[in-house]
């Protein structure tokens, strides 16, 4: 088995004695990954970012990264880790170049053309001289995400990186990541609240809520996890004679508001038969989705 | 990298950080403040000031600006420059990052700190440059004043600028640990402002020794005498204040390497 680039065990931790925040967290992502963590507002991926880059101080349990216990080897642990956590840290005053100079000179090692490189990759070079203030929340989600990638990490720690992103930007973040992964070998850690994101770029997954982790395996046996049966939801003009027939086909109707029907099915290709059915009875069908069960998932996962 | 280079890569940084700053501008503007006063006041109301017979008008001219600046003035700007200096990390959502940077925490704290104290005695040479033209200037404009008749004493300003610079070292160390301990600018500025009030209140009591606060009035006094040539480079005020500044600074250190960064 590969080694785990980011590993913890029985992580503990918690702002004030009466609550647990982080509770016997086991992390477990593996080199060459990108890691989806996901989990709604609240239940402590933030936390668990800051655990694993040392801000926080935890309670109980291990961290280690690279295979290295991280207290013990933290500056050559975070030599080898970009991270963005929420909001991006930018001096307001200084220009984007400013900026990615400073972050360079800490680091040490960096060299000059890297700056422009950077600001290439996150397609900011026609405002780097622009004071970061006057930046976009995207912009700005931007630049921390080129600080971050300095030094040509080899795990790359995003927190919430769409945040404030346009749907442009979305698109561009994912291929990034995509291609950050894919060609320069980046093992990359992604917290959202939105499963769909993780869905599209992730091929790990770990689902955490109120300091817990529900579900930590591949986003395949995340799906495969399910029953295997399908919703479908068709959108009639008369959802209670749709619902009989669907009935008589055996397919568990569900009338979910006037004009919808939720269906539920085995396969995908029972949904031709159930519409030629529907369209024999003169029944109008405007529109058949198969609904996202992993949302779904999600939601039963993370709601009581 | 050693340590010395992290240290000076840290303070290189802090110096760009400072660019723009209001900060920055602020020491600049402490400088002329005291020096601009006396600049109008020697202009307009020279007559009264003309020396008598075998006086160094030099010696009232400067020693006056610097118990003017120094007791009130000079705390105050303290205060307010160290927080204004870590509020820009706070602002701009830096602490965090510069703790995940592979540096270590020292040459942060220690980095930035330097650079408060770089700033401050920045300010004191921009004063005495100051003081030194303005002295020069109104003398030029009004000789009746004689200022370019005779030479200032310089050694004795000097000395006692870089008393009163070493007396505000220990409430450095303190207001720059409050500063990056509490992100809200009020905070430091607030018990500051509350413990160099209580410092007015206090400094003629004999135990104000011991009071950081109280030193910027107490430097510019040796306690027993009030003999100026007696003076000395480091009276007991500056070394508690020394003392001060490195426990401070240590305590402040461990504390803010331990912080919870949220």
């Amino acid at each position: 088995m590969i080694q785990p680039i980011i590993k913890t065990e029985n992580l503990c931790f918690s702002y004030s004695k009466s609550k647990n925040d982080i509770s016997a967290l086991d992390l477990e992502v593996p080199r060459g990954s990108v890691y989806g963590f996901l989990g709604p507002n609240g239940s402590g991926k933030t936390t668990t970012i800051r655990l694993l880059l040392g801000l926080l101080r935890k309670q109980k349990g291990s961290i280690s990264l690279f295979g290295q216990p991280f207290e013990e080897n933290r500056i050559d642990n975070l030599a080898r880790v970009g991270a963005l956590i929420e909001n991006p840290s930018l001096y307001g005053h200084l220009n984007a170049r400013e900026n990615l100079k400073i972050a360079a000179r800490y680091r040490g090692g960096v060299p000059k053309n890297r700056i422009e490189e950077v600001l290439e990759i996150v397609k900011l070079s026609y405002v780097k001289k622009k004071k970061v203030k006057a930046f976009s929340l995207g912009m700005k989600q931007r630049l921390g995400l080129a600080i971050s990638l300095l030094n040509k990490p080899e795990l790359l720690i995003l927190d919430e990186p769409a945040n404030g992103l346009d749907p442009k930007g979305i698109i561009e973040m994912r291929s990034l990541i995509r291609e950050l992964n894919e060609q320069h070998d980046t093992t990359i850690f992604i917290s959202s609240h939105l499963l769909s994101e993780i869905e599209k770029t992730c091929s790990h997954v770990g689902i955490i809520r109120e300091g817990k982790m529900l579900f930590q395996n591949t986003v395949a046996a995340l799906k495969n996890s399910q029953t295997g049966k399908l919703v479908v939801e068709i959108e009639t003009n008369d959802t209670s004679s749709a619902s009989e027939i669907a009935k008589e086909l055996q397919m568990n109707p569900d009338i979910a508001d006037e004009q919808s029907l939720n269906v539920v099915i085995n396969r995908k290709d029972e949904i031709p038969g159930l519409i030629d059915n529907l369209r024999n009875r003169q029944i109008a069908v405007y529109q058949v989705r198969i609904k996202d069960n992993l949302e779904e998932l999600f939601l039963s996962l993370t709601e009581n | 990298m050693n340590s010395l280079s992290y240290f000076l890569s840290s303070t290189k940084n802090e110096t760009v950080k400072l660019k723009r700053t209001f900060a920055f501008w602020l020491s600049v503007i402490g400088a002329f403040f005291i020096p601009l006063i006396y600049l109008l006041y020697y202009l307009l109301k020279y007559e009264k000031l003309i020396p008598k017979e075998g006086e160094n008008p030099w010696d009232s001219f400067m020693t006056s600006q610097i118990t003017a600046a120094s007791p009130l003035l000079i705390p105050m700007f303290i205060i307010l420059v160290t927080s204004l200096i870590v509020q820009i990390e706070h602002k701009s959502l830096s602490v965090k990052h510069l703790f995940t940077l592979p540096i270590p925490k020292w040459s942060v704290y220690f980095g930035k700190l330097f650079i408060v104290l770089g700033l401050v005695l920045f300010t004191y040479v921009l004063f005495a440059l100051l003081v030194f033209i303005v002295g020069y200037t109104v003398g030029g404009v009004h000789g009746e004043l004689q200022m370019w008749e005779h030479t200032p004493n310089v050694s004795l300003f000097v000395k006692l600028l870089f008393r009163s610079f070493i007396s505000v070292l220990g409430i450095i160390g303190l207001q720059f640990w409050l500063s990056f301990r509490f992100k809200n600018f009020i905070v430091p500025l607030g018990i500051g402002m509350v413990l160099f009030i209580t410092g007015l209140i206090v400094y003629q009591a004999k135990e104000s020794i011991y009071y950081p606060y109280a030193y910027s009035m107490l430097s510019l006094f040796p306690l027993d005498s009030k003999d100026v040539n007696a003076m000395v480079w480091f009276p007991r005020v500056a070394l508690y204040s020394i003392g001060y500044f490195l426990l401070f600074s240590v305590l402040g250190f461990l504390d803010i390497r331990r912080m919870n960064i949220k």
